[in-house]
């Protein structure tokens, strides 16, 4: 074909001879730019294509078995593999983890099949938090898990004892994933799937709780004093940390033996219809607000309650309540999860769809709130002791990320539901310092089910089938949380 | 005594008495004299250099888009932050929507030692509805002055000169904000 142009005498012919040369160069060029890669996992493996350095993401993912939800609105990406979740926005260097944000350098790019970005990106950024890594081979790479890969980890184990309970603190080298489990002799196991731990030589650790801490190749082990037992663990980033609380563990009840101690199962979901009373919340064509989540909450409350699952509402008519109130409700019932509902309205009438929100933890509120936490407790304690570091500074931020966390999952879960089921413009799942979730010490989201101020929406939020339809998602979303958890 | 005397002893006097209200009066004899000595001319003022700015106005999709700028910017971050949201207040010239959905007026702009803008807006004339109504003023306001503030960390929002918990209901106005990019449009 280029022969064919090129041969034209003509002033339009000699331009298209030059035009096909050029063609006929860029795509030998692309030719060269655009490779396969092979991703290898067990049985299983899918050929990528590569490009300017990048691979295409989602098939790797899927090969995983992850799930990944693309918000188009936030051009934001949240990958799902068990119970861990992984956020990322296309075209930032940033990643959301196990609720913390990592600097990872480089940028996810849109692409023809949805997002590409380098093997190095693919690999710290979405299969490390799973647990995974690539391990090079002569077409591509294998997708590995657990020892097989293993590299040490430096343990440095620091406690804190407190009158009836220890938090031991397992600092890591480096991010490594890890299980903890209470062995039938009684022995606290921490198990690593991908790292060798070794404890710091330099330290030693001095609690009455525990009495000795052992590395093996794989885990460590810790001898517990009389009675003493987990309670309960959780891992964080930055730095890379396991928490494990400690504490008097009492034998199993008898069979037939009475007890008083509430299940947690037992626990409530609170359910908050916002705003209420003169409160109207946003009024749109004589539509107001409280009135629209009142009934929706209502709905949700009877869908959660015939699962078995007890709600309390925070109001259940058209009542003034405090936002301090409501999440002061929640703490004192030690609710399972706090769902505060709302409907949005926009100086657009075009902006539509339904979002989920979790708290942001402003830095300087949090270091406030944290300070005086400390101050009180080294009150109640007798005195800080003298630490420069104080530790309640440390435990008053592991709860937050803790909660922080638990809450993101539920907000993904919730929103995934909503988008699945009623096919709503995806707004996404987004943190903002909203007053109704400050100080909630459950997981605790805040559900925009949509906008009256768009006459589409407006006229779905007023029909009771599209009512039932959102509750039911937003019931299946919370289930699920509290199911995997 | 003739004539003579009497004139030098009367300038003499003269002089005391001009001396002696030089030091009394207020001013005292730091006050500049008003005749007898020229008047250095005044220091042509250097305007602000012209600078881009990045102004994040609301779309039709809901998120708030960046549009540049190219206007005299003060040095001092409290210059340059109420130059940020004069600009802001000014509207889109892009076709965007208004930050603030009602004919606010830029009340003042202050910095304290913390890094922290105060910016002091006029309130709205009647309640405003939604959290994205909320949090489009909020992050339209305060990441703006922020991208273009690099010393400031957080943005303290007043309406009337007063700081408000909330003004619809849902976020938590009463401390000072940090950047929130989750409220901007994708480049």
């Amino acid at each position: 074909m280029v022969e064919g142009l090129c041969t034209a005498r003509t002033r339009r012919g000699v331009a298209g001879c030059w035009l096909a040369l050029l063609l006929g160069v860029a795509s030998l060029a692309g030719a060269q730019q655009t490779a396969t890669v092979e991703f290898r996992y067990g049985a299983h493996a899918v050929a990528v294509p590569r490009q300017l350095g990048r691979v295409e993401v989602l098939p790797v993912l899927r090969l995983i078995g992850a799930e990944a939800v693309y918000s188009p609105a936030a051009g934001t990406y949240a990958v799902a593999l068990g119970e861990e979740v992984v956020q990322f926005t296309l075209d930032r260097p940033t990643v959301l983890a196990k609720g913390a944000l990592l600097e990872v350098g480089e940028s996810p790019v849109p692409s023809p099949g949805g997002v590409a970005a380098s093997v190095d990106f693919l690999e710290r950024a979405l299969l490390a938090p799973f647990g995974f890594s690539l391990q090079p081979t002569a077409g591509g790479f294998l997708i590995a898990r657990g020892a097989a890969f293993a590299e040490p980890v430096t343990v440095r184990p620091a406690s804190a004892d407190f009158p009836t309970t220890t938090t031991l603190l397992l600092g890591l080298s480096r991010p490594a994933r890890a299980e903890v489990t209470t062995d039938p002799q009684g022995l606290v196991v921490v198990r690593f799937a991908d790292a060798q731990p070794q404890l710091d030589p330099t330290v030693s650790l001095r609690s009455p709780r525990v009495r000795a801490v052992d590395a093996a190749p794989s885990e460590l082990r810790l001898a517990l004093a009389d009675e003493i037992g987990l309670i309960s663990w959780h891992a964080l980033d930055n730095p890379p940390r396991l928490v494990l609380e400690l504490g008097r563990v009492f034998p199993a009840p008898s069979p037939g033996t009475p007890t008083h101690d509430r299940r947690p199962d037992q626990a409530p979901i609170v359910v908050d219809p916002g705003h209420g009373g003169d409160d109207t919340g946003a009024i749109a064509g004589g539509l107001m607000e409280k009135d629209v989540v009142l009934a929706i909450a209502r709905r949700l409350g009877a869908i959660l309650e015939g699962r078995g699952q007890p709600v309390r509402l925070t109001r259940d008519g058209d009542e003034s309540r405090a936002l301090s109130d409501r999440t002061a409700l929640a703490n004192r019932l030690e609710a399972r999860a706090f769902v505060s509902l709302h409907a949005n309205a926009s100086t657009f009438a075009s902006v539509r769809g339904a979002e989920t929100y979790y708290m942001s933890l402003d830095q300087g509120a949090t270091d406030a709130a944290a300070a005086a936490t400390a101050e009180t407790e080294n009150l109640v304690e007798g005195g800080g002791g003298g630490e420069q570091t104080p530790l309640d500074l440390i435990l008053w931020e592991l709860a937050q990320a803790e909660v922080l966390n638990e809450s993101a999952r539920l907000a993904l879960s919730v929103q995934v539901r909503l988008n699945e089921r009623l096919g709503l413009n995806d707004r996404g799942v987004k943190q903002a310092p909203f007053v109704v979730l400050t100080g909630a010490t459950m997981p605790a989201i805040l559900v925009e089910v949509g906008f009256l101020s768009n006459s589409d929406e407006q006229q779905r939020l007023l029909d009771p089938a599209h009512q039932q339809s959102l509750a039911e998602a937003i019931a299946v979303g919370i289930l699920e949380y509290l199911g995997g958890r | 005594m003739n004539r003579r005397a009497a004139l030098i002893i009367a300038a003499a006097v003269a002089s005391v008495a001009l001396l002696a209200a030089l030091i009394l009066l207020p001013g005292g004899p730091s006050a500049p004299p008003e005749v007898g000595v020229s008047e250095q001319p005044a220091p042509t003022p250097t305007p602000p250099p012209q600078q881009r700015i990045v102004l994040l106005f609301p779309g039709g999709d809901g998120l708030l888009h960046p549009e540049l700028r190219t206007v005299a910017v003060p040095g001092d971050p409290a210059g340059r932050a109420r130059v940020v949201v004069t600009e802001l207040l000014a509207g889109s010239t892009s076709g965007l929507g208004p930050v603030l959905p009602y004919p606010a007026v830029l009340e003042g702009v202050f910095v304290d030692g913390s890094g922290t803008a105060y910016v002091d807006l006029s309130p709205p004339p009647e309640p405003l509805g939604g959290s994205h109504t909320e949090l489009l003023i909020a992050y339209g306001v305060v990441d703006s002055v922020l991208l273009n503030c690099p010393e400031l960390s957080r943005v303290q929002l007043l309406f009337g000169g007063e700081e408000v918990a909330t003004l619809t209901g849902h976020l938590d106005l009463s401390r000072p904000l940090p950047l929130n990019r989750a409220f901007i449009a994708p480049s």
